[in-house]
């Protein structure tokens, strides 16, 4: 019956065994690498498949298996994996990205020297991503969750010659590593309030949904925001946003597979997997859902006004993942994982579009680009599918899932509503903006000899375009099939007039804004600062977010450093030099005394023969 | 009379000891090493004549130590004629290493 | 103390202490290595003669024929196959220079003090024999023919060593 579930351990492992055989490889067989990676990642989306295929059957239980791992007196730490539906739709939408960014990369590595080693790198981070949605405790959830972070890095780095990549890299890396720091002391606290130590999910649904008041409120505070503070950290919501816009210094396929559908979402799957937590403390949902909502706003502001192609998609994901936590703040949960589920499809379609326009015309300038869209057809055609479908423009994926938060935001929060509507309305407005600056207009400078990109890249596009264009109805307003299946309830229908009305008027505005600002050529963003200079400057910066951690964080802990540093050099480190001196003082002393020279080691004897003699002679005459 | 020879035998002793030491000449070392062995032949052969059991077992000793002392300055020499060929020089503060 | 009377023995041993204290002083003062050597000649002469004043006729002969004798010129070979520029080098360290003039003095002083405070009294008088040769001759062949027996093989083991050492080593 559920056979595929109780293999399900077997789908990380594959592309595991895939990076390894890479690793053995090294730099060679650059064909071999990407045929080796490309199988690891179709054999883990065809088992993801058809697990998924099972899970789709009417009452599907869930399947969880798990053994002992560390055994200290009476506790004993269990791990293992889980199959739940949550965890099998998380599983397909993982692989099947991971697959397509494998077949894309083919073409867009196709040149470069370390071919194998990306492979390789994008195999380990497969492996880990898949065992982070397949762990059925925190605590290997968290093993995982570090393990993603450093493919992130490794990846983001991967053009370590660049000094900019290398900057985004500790970046990311550091930044997270705050996040992190709060998820861990979430699992610590966990450990010692649960009975019996447990960290597994089931546990904590059954702890925290019972409303037994075995954990204090306040308690369960804590650990909620601890935990979404790694969430945070991890998908990059304000005020931990900062990495994400720089992280896009990794190649392109990356900045899609793990900056915008997987990774990113990571923060969102652990709110979802400990749902039941956050569902315990009211105040903590208010914090998801408020960070969330000021997190999509902000980021969209700030998108408005960027001019790298990248950039504009990286703030449009923070953009989107704020929308997801506000839906998870909210309560929605399948609402989020709705939008995870579309978002993951559309914004690896507009990444590797994006990265398909950089291939050909070698620059990430929106300025310098435009005219595109007559020289390379795909790509314009399903970028735009992309851009509308984030934009929310029914009947593509991204209306469907925005609607679905709208819908509870309206019946919830007005405030919140009407900051996602605004967010609706930015995000329209900038995707018009980048879609006309790039593919219509004059032709910019750099767009002169744009041509085609290979098919290996334009299939993974068409593929994705078709996903992002019906991934949508899996939901609709007035069926509901995927909350239904995700939360094994039966949801009611919760078609709502307005917020469709609503939710389109806000991203036909947008467009039409768009339209009229950028449209024809006839204004550049130049005007639109003379139109609003402040409010342009501010957001070109990223509101000074950058600056204002370099001011507070950075600067003032170099102070500290500095001191600390001379604390160490002049008083430990002389400490420890004058030790250091004092022994080899010592030994160019006994050196002196063992210079090889019989003759001084002739009077040494001498004189210690006499010494001796007058001794014993001293003492006879004393007595 | 004994404590005039043990006298002159431990000026001579003295003399060689100082001469053992300080000198660089591994030549001259040698040579004060053989004054050292005079001296303690001398002391052998007065204590042979005024010690308190006069015998003449004291020169024989002192043969012995005649021999061995010709036996050892052969080899000395033997080795710092082998020394002068690996370091070209006599000079005792140049020996103050086991390899080249 | 020092009250000594005049003797002929005392006379020739103070005649034959100042050639030994000189050559040695000598042998240690002077610039040149063979002036070095011959004036250690000088002292073993004069140490040889002073064993003919202790009635031991035969070790001085033997202090003759091997100090005096082989040593010295196994000494001279030794300063011709070394190829010496004739001058003994400069000390360069004054300190250990110092030292060892105090620790030879100081040895002497304790060595000086230990002579005068024993007391060494003769119970008997000393028999030289009729012939010092022949009852040393005698002696070794009897009382003490295992040590002499030794001495010979380490006489040859030392012969060998010296020829072995100083070969000039194949090429």
């Amino acid at each position: 019956m559920d056979f595929f579930a109780k293999i399900a351990w077997i789908i990380p492992l594959v592309p595991l065994i895939s990076f390894l055989v890479l690793m053995t490889l090294g730099r060679g067989f650059r064909k071999a690498g990407v045929w080796i990676g490309s199988i690891g990642a179709l054999g883990a989306f065809v088992l993801s498949l058809l697990v998924l295929t099972e899970r789709l059957k009417p009452h599907a239980v869930d399947y969880s298996y798990n053994f002992s791992w560390i055994s200290i007196g009476e506790y004993s730490l269990r791990i293992g994996f889980e199959i739940t539906n949550l965890t099998a739709l998380m599983l397909v939408v993982v692989t099947l990205v991971g697959l397509l960014v494998n077949i894309y990369s083919a073409g867009y590595m196709a040149s470069d020297e370390r071919i194998t080693v990306f492979y390789s790198y994008v195999s380990l981070f497969t492996f880990s991503m898949l065992g982070l949605v397949l762990s059925d405790n925190l605590l290997s959830f968290y093993l995982f969750w570090e393990l993603v972070g450093v493919c992130s890095f490794l990846l983001v780095g991967f053009w370590y010659a660049r000094p900019a990549a290398r900057a985004a890299a500790k970046k990311a890396f550091i930044v997270t590593r705050i996040g992190d720091a709060g998820l861990l002391l979430a699992i610590l606290v966990l450990f010692w309030n649960m009975p019996g130590h447990a960290l597994d999910f089931t546990m904590i649904e059954s702890v925290f949904g019972g409303q037994g008041g075995v954990i204090t409120s306040g308690i369960t505070t804590l650990i909620a925001l601890l935990l979404f503070l790694g969430a945070v950290g991890k998908s990059g919501q304000f005020p931990l946003h900062v990495w994400l816009p720089d992280a896009m210094e990794g190649p392109t396929p990356i900045s899609a597979l793990i900056h915008a559908a997987t990774m990113v979402a990571a923060g969102v799957f652990l709110i979802a997997r400990t749902f039941p937590i956050f569902e315990a403390s009211p105040a903590a949902m208010e914090t998801v859902a408020y960070v969330g909502a000021f997190t999509a706003i902000f980021a969209a502001v700030i998108a408005l006004a960027q001019n790298d192609l990248k950039r504009i998609l990286a703030y449009s994901t923070i953009s989107q993942l704020g929308y997801m936590m506000l839906a998870l703040g909210l309560g929605a949960m399948t609402g989020a994982i709705f939008h995870l589920f579309t978002h993951a499809f559309f914004k690896a379609l507009l990444f590797l579009a994006a990265g398909s326009v950089i291939h050909a015309v070698h620059t990430g300038d929106i300025r310098e680009m435009g005219g595109i869209g007559s020289r390379m057809r795909i790509t314009a055609w399903t970028f735009a599918i992309g851009a509308l479908a984030l934009a929310g423009i029914p009947p593509l994926s991204g209306f469907w899932s925005k609607d679905a938060i709208l819908t509870a935001a309206l019946t919830q929060n007005p405030l919140l509503f009407t900051v996602g509507l605004l967010t609706g309305f930015c995000t329209a407005l900038y995707m018009t903006r980048l879609f006309v600056l790039v593919f219509l207009g004059k032709s910019g400078s750099a767009a002169a000899h744009a041509k085609e990109s290979p098919r290996v890249m334009t299939i993974p596009l068409i593929m994705l375009a078709v996903f992002a264009a019906v991934a949508g109805f899996v939901d609709l307003p007035w069926s509901g099939w995927l909350s239904t299946w995700l939360s094994d309830e039966v949801i009611t229908p919760h078609a709502s007039i307005v917020v469709i009305v609503l939710s389109i008027a806000a991203g036909v505005l947008g467009i039409g804004t768009g339209w009229l600002l950028y449209g024809r050529g006839k204004t550049t963003s130049r005007s639109i600062a003379n139109w609003m200079p402040g409010l342009v400057k501010v957001a070109e910066r990223k509101f000074y977010i950058d600056e204002l951690y370099e001011i507070l964080f950075v600067k003032s802990l170099r102070v500290v450093g500095i001191c600390l540093a001379a604390i160490d050099t002049y008083i430990i480190g002389g400490v420890v030099k004058l030790t250091g001196a004092a022994a080899s003082a010592a030994g160019r002393l006994g050196l002196r005394l063992q210079n090889g020279q019989v003759q001084t080691y002739g009077v040494a004897a001498v004189l210690g023969v006499v010494a001796i003699a007058l001794v014993v002679i001293g003492r006879r005459m004393l007595s | 009379m004994l404590s005039s020879y043990l006298t002159l035998a431990a000026i001579l002793f003295c003399i060689g000891l100082y001469g053992t030491l300080a000198k660089r000449n591994a030549i001259i070392v040698l040579l004060s090493l053989e004054l050292m062995l005079n001296a303690v032949n001398l002391n052998l052969i007065a204590f042979s004549k005024y010690g308190a059991i006069p015998s003449l077992t004291g020169q024989l000793f002192s043969i012995f130590t005649i021999t061995v002392a010709a036996a050892e300055a052969a080899i000395a020499v033997a080795i710092l004629i082998a020394l002068f060929r690996a370091r070209g020089t006599v000079l005792v503060d140049a020996f103050n290493r086991m390899r080249r | 103390m020092f009250n000594v009377n005049i003797t002929g023995e005392y006379v020739v041993f103070f005649i034959f202490a100042t050639i030994i204290i000189g050559g040695a002083v000598l042998m240690i003062s002077l610039e040149k290595v063979v002036h070095m050597v011959i004036s250690m000649a000088a002292a073993f002469l004069g140490l040889a003669g002073m064993y003919v004043l202790l009635d031991a006729e035969f070790v001085a002969f033997v202090q003759v024929l091997i100090y005096a004798g082989a040593v010295s010129i196994l000494m001279i070979f030794g300063i011709m196959m070394t190829k010496h520029n004739g001058e003994a080098a400069e000390p360069v360290k004054p300190l250990h220079e110092t030292l060892a003039v105090i620790g030879a003095l100081c040895l002497f002083g304790l060595l000086f003090y230990a002579i005068r405070a024993s007391d060494f009294q003769s119970t008997a008088a000393f028999h030289p024999g009729e012939d010092n040769t022949l009852a040393i001759g005698e002696l070794l062949f009897t009382g003490y023919i295992v040590p002499f027996e030794l001495l010979s093989i380490l006489l040859t083991v030392a012969f060998i060593g010296a020829i072995a050492l100083a070969k000039k080593e194949a090429e």
